[in-house]
């Protein structure tokens, strides 16, 4: 492993962030394993995988808060290792922990990140304003902030990682840990960021990744193992297809049939789940028509990330 | 400027938190109220004590009828023997008694023409009742030397005093307190930086363009500023509570802001040793209220053995205290406090140093 290369491969202008060789290694224990990954201006970039999978780990050297063991990377074309005031200039950033004064209000935790970054008041009332709205935090701006929900400190969160208008946005786990309801109204207002800004985003929900991201790079152990577009990924992952089947007055002669027929056929409870590469809907509901069966519901199962996540590391992508 | 912008969020993180607030001002200002109105203050306390003139002189006459009689705070019996004072002393009807010695006069009369001449009295006193007995030596010294117009001690006490002071118990304890309150400026301190080092505020901000001396500044300014106006808030609590301030003022304040320095420093190198909140309180307290103790805050520390002295002067607290007794209540200028200046400007000047490169150091990953 070249772990000591200082100076960048040469740098792609149609790309925000590229990465190159990046690792990291605590004490012995590889946390991001030689990543190669380019992420171009204007996508929406998601890193899914597990706790622990060193998505992290990728984010906080990215943004120039851990120093990589081996390798580099560029934001922008700008070096993490020999410019990192530059990269820190060009890039905002929500972390998975929602960081915020707490006792001070929206507009003052806007106006702190703001001016940290040189904005003029005038500008800086403006877009608060402006992000205030569209966030949905508008009532609530001249309250402490320690008194909101998680929902809403999350909101503020992405805020401030938005406030002086970055080119390159990170947003480790924003719904970590929020009720459907308000991941659902997170998911809109990174949605509503979508092209305007290059978003590097990390997350263990695999709903989350398929939601939102133009590319999804599953990564476990410290590699990507799998890299496309959700459809993509589903796709080229998956051979066989599964049909689940609830039905009352399953006999044993027509789950014999059906497994006759196909390579696996699991029944438990009046539910059958039947996989194979191909599988004939309608040939399924016939049999078990014919047999005497009741059947209530019958569908192909869809494949999720979830379903490419297990087949190629043989585990759940639990949370 | 970003740090003007960090002390801020800062310091409103700090004034608007109640608790916070509450302990770094209240909590040492009703230790000076409970010690001001238990032990001193208005009630100045009543200290029955005994005299056997063994001068028999005009002015060891006068000594007892006009420099002790007038004390408020001794209630001054004449004796004949020392046996008998002696034994209201083990009834407890005395807490000590004192015998003028034969030529006490004459040591006396020989520094009104300018010749100086140890004084010597004998004190007896109740061991048992520390604070008291502290108390009545430090007003028996002090009325012998205004009596004497003498500077050099009269038993262990070695600064020059004021002649016009009543020395009640609060004049004593309020400069103590204040540095009381100088030292609960530790874990604030510590507190204050260390709390956004674990909750992430510090790792987000490093995100940005700021600079490690961005924070430290911003840090700094908002506890310098707290410092400040603790001082202020002390002092003018202590000077409600009676505390007679002869000296001057400004002198005073500049002890007790070197002596603030000192502990946001101390403050800044456990922020930096530490991970938490958790780790760091009880580690600060650990630390400031033994040297309270030590320092001599609540009372005094002359009787205390001396490699116990030792300990409390390699620190600036007990320098403060002195000085500041000096400044406060016998009205000493810069030139009487000359070491303990020095050591508190050496202390402010490394501790802060020190605070500095370390926490610098814990910003890097």
């Amino acid at each position: 492993m070249d772990s000591n290369r200082a100076e960048p491969v040469k740098v792609n202008s149609d790309l925000a962030i590229q990465t190159f060789n990046l690792t990291r290694i605590f004490n012995g224990l590889v946390a991001v394993d030689g990543l190669d990954l380019n992420i171009k201006k204007g996508e929406l970039f998601a890193l899914l995988g597990p706790n622990g999978a060193g998505k992290t780990t990728t984010i906080n050297m990215l943004c120039c808060l851990l120093k990589p063991t081996g390798g580099t990377a560029t934001i922008m074309g700008y070096d993490i290792n020999q410019h990192p005031f530059k990269v820190k200039e060009v890039i905002g950033v929500s972390p998975q922990e929602t960081v915020i004064s707490e006792r001070l209000n929206c507009w003052e935790n806007l106006a702190l990140i703001g001016r940290i970054h040189g904005m003029k008041a005038r500008e800086l009332r403006i877009r608060s304003q402006q992000l205030l709205e569209k966030m949905g935090l508008g009532d609530r701006a001249k309250d402490q902030v320690r008194k909101f929900s998680g929902g809403m400190k999350r909101r503020l969160n992405i805020m401030m990682a938005l406030i002086h208008n970055p080119e390159v946005l990170f947003l480790d786990e924003p719904t970590l840990g929020l009720d459907p309801q308000a991941r659902r109204a997170i998911w809109e207002y990174i949605a509503w960021l979508k092209r305007e800004k290059t978003i590097l985003l990390t997350t263990h929900y695999m709903d989350e990744a398929d939601f939102l991201a133009d590319r999804i790079g599953i990564m476990d152990k410290g590699k990507i193992v799998a890299l496309g577009t959700s459809v993509e990924l589903k796709i080229s992952m998956l051979e066989k297809h599964t049909m689940i089947v609830y039905a009352w007055n399953l006999t044993q002669r027509v789950i014999n049939e059906i497994r006759s027929k196909y390579d696996e056929v699991e029944v438990t409870d009046g539910t059958m789940i039947i996989t194979d590469k191909h599988l004939d809907f309608k040939e399924i509901v016939d049999l078990l028509h014919a047999s005497g069966a009741v059947v209530r519901s019958a569908y192909i199962k869809e494949p999720t990330l979830d379903d490419v996540f297990l087949h190629i590391t043989g585990k759940e992508l639990r949370e | 400027m970003r740090f003007l912008d960090l002390a801020n969020r800062n310091f409103k993180e700090t004034y608007r938190d109640p608790l916070a607030l509450g302990f770094l001002l209240a909590f040492p200002l009703l230790f000076m109220f409970i010690m001001g109105v238990v032990v001193g203050g208005e009630a100045t306390p009543n200290f029955p004590i005994g005299v056997i003139d063994n001068d028999h002189t005009q002015v060891s006459q006068a000594f007892v009828d006009e420099a002790l009689a007038e004390v408020p705070a001794l209630e001054v019996s004449t004796y004949e023997d020392a046996a008998t004072a002696l034994k209201d002393l083990k009834f407890g009807d005395l807490k000590a008694y004192i015998v003028i010695p034969d030529g006490f006069g004459q040591q006396v009369t020989q520094n009104w023409q300018g010749d100086e001449a140890d004084i010597t009295l004998q004190m007896t006193y109740d061991e048992s009742d520390i604070m008291i007995s502290e108390q009545i030596i430090s007003i028996i010294n002090t009325v012998t030397r205004a009596f004497a117009r003498i500077e050099i001690p009269v038993t262990i006490n070695a600064t020059p005093i004021h002649i016009e002071t009543e020395i009640t118990y609060i004049d004593f304890i309020g400069p103590g307190i204040i540095v009381f309150g100088i030292l609960i400026l530790i874990p604030t301190s510590a507190r204050i930086m260390v709390r956004d080092k674990e909750k992430g505020f510090l790792a987000r901000l490093l995100t940005t363009p700021t600079k490690p001396v961005e924070f430290i500044l911003g840090y700094s300014l908002c506890l310098v500023v707290i410092a400040i106006a603790q001082i202020i808030i002390f002092m003018v609590g202590a000077w409600l509570l009676g505390t007679d301030i002869v000296g001057s003022l400004w002198l005073a304040f500049l002890i007790f802001f070197l002596a603030g320095l000192s502990s946001i420093g101390i403050g800044m190198v456990v922020a930096s040793l530490t991970k938490s909140e958790n780790q760091a309180e009880p580690l600060c307290w650990l630390f400031s209220m033994p040297l309270a103790i030590l320092s001599g805050c609540w009372f005094s520390i002359e009787m205390l053995p001396s490699y116990i002295r030792g300990v409390a002067y390699a620190f600036p607290y007990a320098h403060a205290i002195d000085a500041s007794r000096g400044v406060l209540i016998r009205g000493v200028g810069l030139e009487a406090l000359g070491t303990d200046f020095l050591f508190l400007i050496g202390w402010a000047v490394v501790i802060f140093a020190i605070g500095v490169i370390l926490f610098r150091r814990s910003m890097r990953s």
